[in-house]
């Protein structure tokens, strides 16, 4: 049994490292081939007898990239364990942070992470496949822009979160300052330039990208297609929102299959352990594991911008709704299966979450002095979920009556996807290695797929994008590693 | 001339804490002379931090597999991009400082990067490993004996 040469990229832009794992079979072709994504190691023994009410501060330092979400998430899991309703001024308060964080880190991802391979163009050679190349293709003035508008917004962040990397403001039962109405002008102001921004990276994705066949063609081969259920969170007319809502989940012909609240998500999705790894997949319960394949018959599902596209009937603003519409009948209908269609899904959402961002900055109730609610019943369990850039993530603490930790479950967005996205390593991988032939442009194919999830391995190792060595490890049919293969 | 010392980790993730623990060692003795920042962010998301400064030292962990734990590298930012290492987090500054440029933000003229082999940065919760822990101590004597050069060369100095 011979293992095939492959030489492999690093991951570039990504948080953290990413192996692949490729079993073949006894012709020599792929039997199949997953993407190990790091879990958070010793992370529940880790903040176990610590208090709960630190875990907003503790998690929010899991990632670097993300800590909002997980700030947010931490915050909502304590309103459940101490049973109090925020008053709802800190609940616009906090969706507020949350839409100034959403606008920000889409952004950065678009331009910085995804953009390069969009807007420079999948044949571009490889140096210019960064953000030099896009700012080269679209000027220094979107440059300029991008990062003077998420610097204007970090700025906001940091002011009424306390800090713009690591906020500290959630608290059970509410929030722990009131915004002054200096504070509110600001962001009316901050707001109204991230909705210019935000139809301003439509415009640029719409010049550079679906002007040219190519890329179009790209996005809507099979290559990148997978035929899968999607989930996300939708308010009270179904359109995606981001702070707080119903869990919907609509099969891959875009029916609704199931809403529930977030609190029941033991009663919907399930964990699959492969035998050979810790590596755990999430999955349906009400359909069940049937491996890694499409269809209605398998729970595999989608999360983050083009699945909550998908899970929801629409945008609740109307400057997104209107790019919402233009997505879906571009892409000939919903639901969108085109996993490349994430990037401009995630322009779609920045349009919202600027909007919602200046819906919520008029709102006279956030400058209310009735920002928390004191909880007084005895903590036991709670549970917070939020959609993250890159997905729904959900917290779950136990807590003895003291409201120390005893437990803690936390699934991250990124592991809602991590079957989906091991699908797409898999389909890459069957056509790079086919009898021991490997052609190493295919790589490239990989790489775009799963950057397009956008996901985050920040969540167990913390690190930055940048070179990143790609580690594959060669399975023969009998599970052995027979091969190793790093670029470094 | 403005200098930054950005020590940069996730403080709760075993030895990627490194960069961290070295900024608040130091502190206090370069205040005055140097601004200190600790962040976890990555990537572009530096950028705002690095802009406005004219001099930068920044403290990271890395992972060759070609130094035992412990072990201080020193770099100019022009061998950064030569040092292929699966860093976790200096391996874009390069391109931060090429993005910057046209962008008119101001990245340092002059950045070092002490870079420390680490053992375990990914276990949540945990401690320093003990040669990583041993390098603190020689980390800050570094970034400070830097902060000093710089300060003493004045705003004429190379």
């Amino acid at each position: 049994m011979t293992a095939t040469e492959i030489l492999i990229d690093p991951i570039t832009r990504l948080e953290g490292h990413g192996k692949i794992h490729i079993f073949l079979d006894e012709a020599g072709g792929v039997d199949r081939a997953f993407l190990q994504i790091p879990e958070l190691r010793g992370f529940e023994k880790f903040v176990e007898g610590r208090r709960a009410e630190d875990m907003p501060q503790i998690t929010s330092r899991i990632c670097g990239v993300c800590p909002t979400a997980h700030h947010m998430a931490a915050t909502k899991a304590l309103d459940d364990l101490y049973k109090v309703d925020p008053p709802a001024a800190a609940k616009k308060i906090r969706e507020l942070v949350y839409s100034i964080f959403m606008v920000e880190d889409h952004a950065l991802h678009f331009f910085f992470l995804g953009g390069p391979d969009f807007v420079v163009g999948p044949a571009a050679p490889k140096a210019e496949r960064n953000i030099l190349g896009v700012i080269g293709k679209v000027g220094l003035e979107v440059g300029r822009e991008v990062i003077a508008v998420r610097k204007q917004l970090r700025e906001l962040m940091g002011q009424i979160a306390g800090r713009a990397i690591h906020p500290v403001f959630g608290l059970p039962g509410g929030v722990s300052k009131t915004l002054s109405p200096e504070l509110q002008s600001d962001l009316t102001a901050a707001a109204a330039r991230a909705v210019e921004f935000g139809t301003f990276a439509l415009e640029v994705f719409r010049n550079v990208v679906l002007s040219n066949s190519e890329y179009v063609e790209m996005i809507t081969s099979e290559a990148y297609t997978h035929r899968t259920y999607y989930m996300g969170l939708v308010d009270r007319a179904s359109k995606v929102t981001f702070y707080d809502g119903t869990l919907r989940v609509v099969d891959p012909d875009g029916r609704e299959f199931l809403t529930f609240d977030p609190r029941d998500y033991l009663g919907h999705i399930a964990e699959h352990v492969e035998p050979w790894s810790y590596m755990k997949f999430c999955f349906l319960k009400d359909v069940g594991w049937k491996g890694f394949t499409d269809g209605a018959e398998s729970g595999v599902y989608g999360v983050a911008p083009l699945a909550r596209l998908n899970a929801a009937d629409g945008m609740a603003t109307p400057l997104a709704q209107e790019a919402y519409e233009e997505f879906v009948s571009t892409l000939g209908g919903k639901p969108v299966h085109h996993t490349l269609a994430n990037h401009w899904a995630r322009i779609v959402e920045l349009v919202y979450a600027a909007e919602r961002m200046s819906e919520l900055a008029a709102d006279p109730e956030i400058l209310s002095s009735e920002v928390r609610t004191l909880p007084t019943a005895t903590p036991d369990e709670g549970i917070g979920v939020v959609e993250a850039p890159r997905g729904t993530l959900i917290h779950h603490y136990r807590t003895d009556e003291r409201g120390l930790i005893t437990k803690a479950n936390l699934i991250v967005a990124t592991q809602n996807n991590a079957a989906r996205i091991a699908m797409s390593v898999d389909k890459a991988a069957r056509r790079l290695i086919t009898g021991g032939e490997v052609d190493e442009g295919l790589l490239n194919q990989v790489e775009m797929a799963f950057r397009a999830y956008d996901p985050c391995y920040g969540c167990a190792t913390h690190s930055l994008p940048g070179q990143m060595p790609l580690i594959v490890q060669i399975h023969d049919p009998g599970g052995e590693v027979v091969r190793e293969i790093r670029r470094d | 001339m403005r200098t930054l010392v950005l020590g940069l980790g996730n403080e709760l993730a075993g030895d990627d804490a490194v960069g961290v623990l070295v900024a608040r060692a130091v502190r206090e003795d370069v205040a005055g002379a140097a601004d200190v920042v600790e962040s976890s962010a990555s990537g572009m998301a530096l950028l705002e931090i690095f802009a406005g400064y004219d001099r930068a030292v920044v403290v990271d962990s890395v992972r060759t597999g070609r130094n035992p734990p412990g072990t201080v590298t020193e770099l100019a930012l022009a061998d950064v991009g030569r040092v292929v290492a699966p860093s976790l987090h200096h391996a874009g500054l390069p391109e931060m400082a090429a993005v910057a440029e046209p962008l008119g933000l101001g990245f340092p003229a002059k950045t070092r990067v002490l870079a420390v082999e680490v053992l375990d940065p990914y276990t949540m919760g945990a401690a320093l490993s003990e040669p990583v822990a041993g390098a603190v101590g020689e980390l800050a004597r570094r970034v400070r004996d830097q902060v000093e050069r710089w300060a003493s060369e004045g705003p004429a100095g190379e």
